[in-house]
């Protein structure tokens, strides 16, 4: 059987736009807490059959962080809003293992899936930010090792608490008075190095079994992660074959954690700027730097470097820094990147402003198309996370100019064929794992 | 008055699912929606969805497993545009930062429609889903409770009024002056701040709490806003409200008008007495007695399971849970001189809650008595089953509320504050408080 393969794409939705300065555009609509710009760039992502929308969270503010981040809605809050309000597109977001409690976020993923039929995705985050410690009363944030030991032990009790109702075990039999078939209700009863959890969680199995798992580690310990519970991996690659190789080392450790590599689905971030000519695009690029806050620039690149830059001189090269202990993907990445081209720290800064660290794709759209065919076709991504500059502008371009191109060389879904988020990104049904042990 | 619907979606009545005219489900969106849509069109204040951080074999049908709250407000958000949308949440199984974002959000997705139902957690068996040794006991619940909120609203001040200036050709996105560090040092929480969200659209949500120990009672008086209570007699009911009220004004300065008593009715309505008497039959033939003994022992704070059901209510140590349901229950089982069987029976249909059972009349008559005698600010409806119970009550009992001029007929505001007629809080950062109505009015002119 010959199936087309199609690739996925995602929007990842940061309100004032990806490009730091990306809401200072005339044409830009802006604001993280902007309930019906997120509710329209949603439905076009929709009405354009993008596997789903992703939402991105942190667990801290301050007056110098990207405007994006600054303000927001809730993720959680945000997706159960756009469940109602979108039928068939994919909800993700972004929730922490280290400040967060596994009964209450296994319940709030299960009832959005309920929501949704079938749409959630959680990204698992070990919670990058060191300043998010201060606003859960600890004293430090726990080390990089620590968090991820935290996030694979928090994911393994919150699918054992998806799994404490079987299918079917909420009967409703008014003749005999049966509510519930309890012997189709199991306790969790965890006790681990860092959770005790009982369960049973108190709302049925998801309907996709499982909400889908994204993570996006990219340390030696965040690849095991990934490989061992990721069905989505967002990735940070700026170059194509540093790209190939790390999904190539990405898909041999899924094997070796006994699961099928085409389950796992490796989507890279991109920031598309288009133009009707590349020389336009590149206009628009600039027109954007020249908006940008340095200092909110430069607090973006600090962040994925993990060392604050403020006291570095800009004309100099970018300094040698000791490993990074948070966004370690980005922190190699843009140490590469700029070690290859030769950037002085003002260059990096201004290339991190627009993309976040991601790679950006700037062009006609045919040129955005083939950056994109030529990244899929090569295996070093299953599809992409798109995350436009601004606005609604620079996503209705996407929309209009460069998805067509993809579907017309059959790179992409017309139509969607299935409700669920799984259905779309041709992933199983986790059986339940008392069904699984009779099958086998 | 004002009125609240608890949306127990598989009914207040254990048993009330059973009923052929039922449609049953927490988990049921469907339903859920359409309640909440005739509530709307009733011009309720709000519905309410109850919560709690465990379940077991045998718990009660609506609890046993249910959509989370949180996570329902935001879906509802986008299908009403006017009526309150409350919620519980636990301040011993949350992080302050969390439920202020998450609260503050909803405040912002409904444009102002958000109540939290402030529970300390009453059931035990959720320490054990926290990886608690064990939950902590009553006075410490509610002293963690004080410390929640005084951070919550802390977080929700993060950010002043007007502090996102979003001014494209200077490049200012927000007003920093207007940003505020909560840097909250206390007992049980230390939360830096600020919060990632900007104030919500009632300042802070509506706050809503149900104590009914010396400790609920005083924190009950210190925040909320609407207090649910569980009342029987309505002499009892008008001590507790002057109470609270004395409470509210002496110790914590506070314009007792602004906060609502609403105790808890469970209504059965129909065309005549006989009737209505008819279906509670129908409906109490059904309840599973264990299912009632169950919620009973919850609500007396001691397992009843070994007491004999035809001997009288034993005299039971005080609870330590839902203290509220086991006073109110001990004196009506001791007035009525109740067998353990009778009071659970009792149970099994209102959950302990006020049982109205009569025609539109009768009930409307009930109601205006306890309102105009200071027994009740408004109430909080349990209907034994869904839609019919509720439909019941929104066509024939509310028309007559309105027709004698006990209940809007219209919303005049879009803030479930504006229904509640309480002032929106504001930022502590004004030198002068001034009204929001001044404030619209300043604006005008």
């Amino acid at each position: 059987m010959s199936e087309p393969r199609h690739m996925h794409l995602g929007l990842f939705i940061l309100g004032t736009g990806h490009h730091v300065a990306g809401w200072r555009l005339q044409e830009a609509e802006a604001g993280a807490e902007n309930w019906p710009l997120i509710e329209r760039i949603a439905k076009t992502a929709e009405r354009a059959k993008f596997d789903l929308v992703f939402f991105a969270d942190a667990l801290n503010t301050g007056p110098n962080v990207h405007p994006s981040v600054m303000v927001r809605l809730e993720p959680l809050t945000l997706l159960a809003a756009l469940a109602v309000r979108t039928t068939h597109i994919g909800l993700a977001a972004t929730a922490s293992t280290t400040y967060s409690d596994p009964y209450n976020l296994a319940r709030a993923f299960a009832s959005i899936d309920h929501l949704s039929g079938g749409r959630a995705a959680w990204n698992v985050v070990a919670g990058a930010f060191s300043e998010a410690a201060a606003n859960f009363g600890h004293a430090s944030h726990p080390p990089h090792d620590v968090r991820y030991a935290i996030a694979a032990e928090f994911v393994n009790v919150v699918k054992g608490l998806w799994d404490s109702w079987e299918d079917g075990a909420i009967v409703m039999d008014r003749a005999t008075g049966q509510f519930a078939d309890t012997s189709k209700m199991r306790e969790l009863n965890h006790k681990g190095k860092y959770f005790s959890v009982k369960g049973p969680l108190n709302i049925s199995r998801p309907p996709q079994g499982y909400p889908v798992i994204i993570q996006a580690g990219a340390s030696e310990t965040g690849r095991d992660l990934a490989a061992s519970i990721a069905e989505i991996v967002f990735a940070v690659q700026q170059d194509l074959e540093i790209a190939k190789n790390a999904a190539a080392d990405l898909r041999t450790r899924v094997v070796k954690f006994g699961r099928d590599p085409r389950h796992m689905k490796i989507m890279p971030g991109v920031c598309p700027i288009i133009g009707s000519s590349e020389a336009d695009a590149k206009v628009k690029l600039r027109a954007l730097g020249e908006f940008s806050d340095p200092v909110a620039a430069l607090k973006v690149l600090s962040e994925r470097l993990g060392h604050d830059l403020s006291s570095y001189p800009l004309e100099g090269p970018v300094p040698e820094l000791p490993q990074s202990a948070i966004m370690q993907g980005h922190a190699v990445t843009l140490s590469a990147l700029a070690r290859k081209h030769k950037m002085t720290l003002r260059e990096l800064r201004d290339y991190a402003a627009s993309a976040m660290g991601h790679r950006l794709l700037i062009g006609t759209p045919e040129q955005v198309a083939d950056g994109l065919e030529e990244w899929f076709l090569a295996g070093a991504a299953d599809g992409f996370n798109i995350m436009p500059p601004w606005f609604p502008g620079a996503f209705d371009d996407f929309v209009e100019q460069v998805v067509p191109i993809l579907q017309k060389r059959g790179l992409f879904r017309t139509e969607y064929t299935g409700r669920t988020l799984r259905d779309h990104l041709g992933l199983p049904r986790p059986a339940h794992p008392r069904v699984a042990t009779n099958v086998v | 008055m004002h009125l609240g619907v608890l949306l127990l979606a598989a009914g207040n009545m254990v048993s009330g699912w059973r009923l052929p005219e039922a449609e049953a489900g927490s988990q049921n969106l469907l339903l859920i929606k359409k309640v909440t849509d005739k509530a709307e069109e009733t011009k309720f204040d709000f519905v309410f969805f109850a919560d709690g951080l465990n379940s077991f074999a045998g718990m009660h049908p609506s609890m046993v497993v249910r959509l989370e709250p949180l996570t329902l407000l935001g879906a509802l958000a986008m299908t009403t545009t006017h009526i309150g949308l409350a919620a519980t949440a636990s301040t011993t199984y949350t992080e302050p930062y969390n439920l202020a974002r998450m609260l503050a959000s909803l405040d912002h997705l409904t444009g102002g429609r958000i109540a939290w139902n402030v529970v300390t957690g009453a059931f035990a068996e959720a320490a054990e889903n926290f990886g608690a040794a064990k939950h902590p006991p009553h006075e410490e619940r509610y002293a963690i409770a004080q410390e929640f909120i005084a951070v919550a609203k802390g977080l929700w001040d993060s950010w002043e009024e007007e502090s996102l200036v979003m001014d494209k050709a200077s490049g200012k996105f927000i007003d920093a002056a207007k940003l505020h560090v909560l840097d909250h040092k206390g007992k049980f929480f230390n939360v830096k701040g600020p919060l990632n969200i900007t104030r919500p659209p009632q300042g802070y949500p509506v706050l809503m709490q149900a104590g009914a120990s010396d400790a609920g009672i005083n924190f009950a008086a210190s925040i909320a806003d609407v207090v649910f209570t569980v009342q029987q007699n309505k002499d009892t009911a008008i001590a507790f409200a002057n109470r609270l009220k004395a409470v509210a004004e002496r110790q914590y300065l506070r314009n007792p008008r602004h906060l609502k008593v609403m105790p808890g009715i469970c209504t059965v309505v129909g065309s005549t007495e006989a009737k209505a008497k008819a279906k509670l039959a129908e409906i109490g033939s059904l309840t599973d007695p264990d299912y009632a003994l169950k919620a009973l022992s919850e609500r007396m704070g001691t397992d009843l399971s070994s007491y004999p059901l035809d001997g009288p209510v034993p005299e039971l140590p005080p609870s330590t849970i839902m203290q509220g349901h086991a006073i109110t229950l001990a004196e009506t089982a001791r007035r009525r001189n109740m067998t353990l069987r009778e009071l659970r029976d009792f149970v099994g249909v209102s959950m302990g809650h006020k049982l109205m059972c009569g025609t539109p009349e009768q009930i409307a008559d009930e109601m205006e008595e306890w309102f105009r005698d200071g027994a009740a600010d408004g109430f909080n409806l349990l209907p034994p089953y869904f839609p019919g119970a509720f439909d019941d009550f929104a066509d024939h009992v509310v028309p007559l509320l309105q027709k004698r001029g006990l209940f809007r007929t219209e919303y005049n505001g879009r803030t479930l504050r504006d229904h509640l007629g309480i002032p929106r809080p504001d930022h502590p950062a004004k030198e002068r408080p001034i009204s929001s109505d001044r404030l619209r009015q300043a604006s005008m002119t």
